[in-house]
């Protein structure tokens, strides 16, 4: 049975539109304009046990308005979700213990304490033994190397240190649903590479259900094997994203490389369509099906060819080009 | 169905203390981490007194008595008055609006635990920091009043007294909240909350004793809660009121608890169906 199940689930948001200026601001207190935005619209996925899925779509797409949804916070316009078998926003004991939010813009860690004071904030909350606490505390912090900063004001950490200790808080209780809400957003590349590696091998080693949203490429390509990309409120894409590579892009690159004297741009355009162009060093652009015989034309003509890399088009290239597309 | 488990997220029962008391601890800790702050608060409470019994002393002049109080029961109600006040007071109302509206009370509406438990150990564990500092303050008052002051040592007046603090304690906290919840529906409640600051800082007698005014005041004024947060507790503490007068008033006060608990349940059940989490 599916971990997350999610059904025709919708959500709109109210809101109110001011005119600009005083006097905007005067009509608009006295006569208000509801209006309604739809942050999803009818989505439905599903995620099985031990699945590590990615969301990804550009800002105001309804990740995390889904994600709310998915972790009990907000209530949906229509539609059903069940996690684990419960029903989120009912907000049973049973099931939030079975599970953790954990969000890179808002923290759950007490700010003016130091990170073990929240740690046992939540051994508390969440009913955990004294000796399952520490022996998770000791895993948690030795993988994510954190062991000198536990009795720092958290307010005196970096950014990235407050990050990891974010997750030893939410994984305290062993939840079987680990929800990320941008948890790499404003971290150094470093510090994404930790976080990255730690939840590939919690993931790995725990089979803890795992979804996660990011505008981050690289945090979805490192991690993820299954994408679920949302535009405007709805899902676009769901599967593998090596897949979604043949699926939107009839394309393939070839990066030719020229000696001698180098090539003009007319002589390489009837190839295909060039997209980067220098005497030395085109790229170009053919139909997938044709990259082989294009390769093979330009080395048999008569152009000085030095050396030709056949690729695929980048997939932040792929996924830039469905969101324009909308 | 769905009705039921939203309101158990405003309270949760639990047998275990234990989540109490180590929220309650965080916050002891985090008091102790802003000791100049509060120490400076405690130094304007200091001069306020200060500054109301100077006042009073000049304006007895050569009066012995005005409307009942002599001089040395008025710096007694200003110095009772001002320690139970010291005690009940919160600043929840503002904590609970800004949970709101910048989204942090999604925090805890993931976690196995109410939002109203959370709040009231939280400041059971705050207020206990600057309740030492005040107790320690008022010692210094006292000393520097010393023959002014009049003591009590009759036990059923003081456990009255005492429970009436208790009691207070929670109806504040209760009607923080419902004005921190507020803003759920508009976007700022520090109007409202300095509004009703004001006018319960008027209506408990922390001005001046209610005494002073028509007695058909005093008697609609002891219907609301306010009055047992410092008018009332100052009485009985002076024997200005009997025991039974007392007791009227904490069963005022438990009529008062149970009436905000369920306007509280209500405001909290609609307010949720508005909440929009922002900032997640």
């Amino acid at each position: 049975m599916a971990v997350i199940q999610v059904n025709n689930l919708s959500k709109s948001y109210e809101f109110y539109r001011r005119e600009e200026g005083v006097l905007g601001s005067v009509k608009s207190f006295f006569f208000r304009k509801k209006q309604y935005a739809q942050a999803v619209k009818s989505i439905s996925f599903s995620v099985e046990e031990g699945e590590l899925v990615g969301f990804l779509g550009p800002n105001g797409a309804g990740k995390t308005t889904t994600l709310k949804m998915l972790s009990g916070i907000l209530y949906p316009m229509s539609g059903t979700v069940q996690v684990l078998g419960f029903t989120p926003w009912r907000r049973e004991k049973e099931y939030q213990k079975q599970f953790a939010l954990v969000t890179g813009q808002k923290n759950q860690l007490l700010r003016d304490l130091p990170a073990m004071e929240s740690f046992i904030l939540n051994k508390e909350i969440y009913g955990i033994s004294d000796t399952e606490f520490h022996a998770t505390i000791d895993e948690l912090v030795e993988l994510l190397g954190v062991r000198d900063v536990l009795d720092i004001q958290v307010r005196k950490l970096s950014l990235g240190q407050r990050m990891k200790c974010e997750l030893i808080a939410a994984l305290l209780h062993k939840p079987k649903v680990l929800l990320l809400d941008e948890p790499t957003i404003g971290l150094d590349v470093v510090a994404q590479k930790n976080i990255r590696d730690f939840l590939k091998k919690y993931n790995k080693e725990k089979k803890t259900t795992i979804v996660l949203t990011s505008h981050y490429m690289e945090d979805i390509k490192e991690l993820c094997s299954r994408v679920v990309i949302i535009n405007m409120g709805s899902i676009i894409y769901d599967g593998a994203l090596d897949a979604l590579v043949k699926k939107y892009d009839p394309y393939k690159v070839l990066t030719v490389t020229f000696n001698n004297s180098g090539v003009a741009r007319a002589a390489v355009e009837k190839f295909g369509t060039v997209t980067e162009y220098d005497p030395y060093r085109c790229v170009i652009k053919v139909p997938r099906s044709e990259a082989r015989q294009r390769a093979a034309a330009l080395l048999s003509s008569d152009l000085p060819v030095d050396d030709i890399l056949i690729d695929e088009v980048a997939i932040d290239d792929v996924i830039r080009e469905i969101f324009n597309q909308r | 169905m769905q009705e039921h488990f939203a309101f158990s997220q405003l309270f949760y029962y639990d047998t275990s203390m234990r989540k109490y008391t180590a929220i309650a601890k965080a916050q002891v800790q985090r008091g102790l981490t802003y000791r100049f702050t509060i120490f400076m608060y405690r130094v304007g409470e200091l001069a306020e007194m200060v500054v109301l019994i100077m006042m009073w002393t000049a304006i007895y002049g050569d009066q012995s008595v005005i409307k009942g109080f002599t001089l040395n029961e008025m710096v007694t109600y200003i110095l009772a008055g001002g320690f139970v006040h010291a005690l009940v007071r919160n600043f929840l109302a503002d904590v609970i609006a800004t949970d709101i509206k910048d989204g942090n009370l999604s925090l805890f509406l993931v976690k196995p635990m109410g939002y109203l438990e959370y709040i009231f150990s939280r400041e059971v564990g705050r207020m206990s920091v600057p309740t030492a500092f005040s107790a320690l303050s008022l010692v210094v008052v006292a000393l520097l009043f010393w023959d002014s002051i009049i003591f009590s040592d009759d036990v059923m007046i003081l456990a009255l007294f005492f429970a009436m603090i208790a009691l207070a304690f929670v109806i504040e906290l209760l009607l923080s909240f419902l004005v921190g919840l507020i803003a759920f529906w508009t976007d700022e409640v520090n109007g409202l909350h300095l509004t009703i600051e004001r006018l319960k800082k008027f209506l408990s007698g922390g001005y001046f004793p209610l005494s002073l005014l028509p007695v058909w005041f005093v008697n609609v004024s002891l219907l609301f809660p306010f009055a047992y947060s410092f008018y009332v507790p100052a009485q009985l503490y002076l024997g200005k009121m009997d025991a039974t007068t007392g007791l009227h008033g904490i069963l005022v006060q438990i009529i008062w608890i149970v009436l905000l608990y369920g306007i509280i349940q209500f405001v909290w059940r609609r307010g949720l169906r508005k909440y929009e989490g922002v900032g997640i």
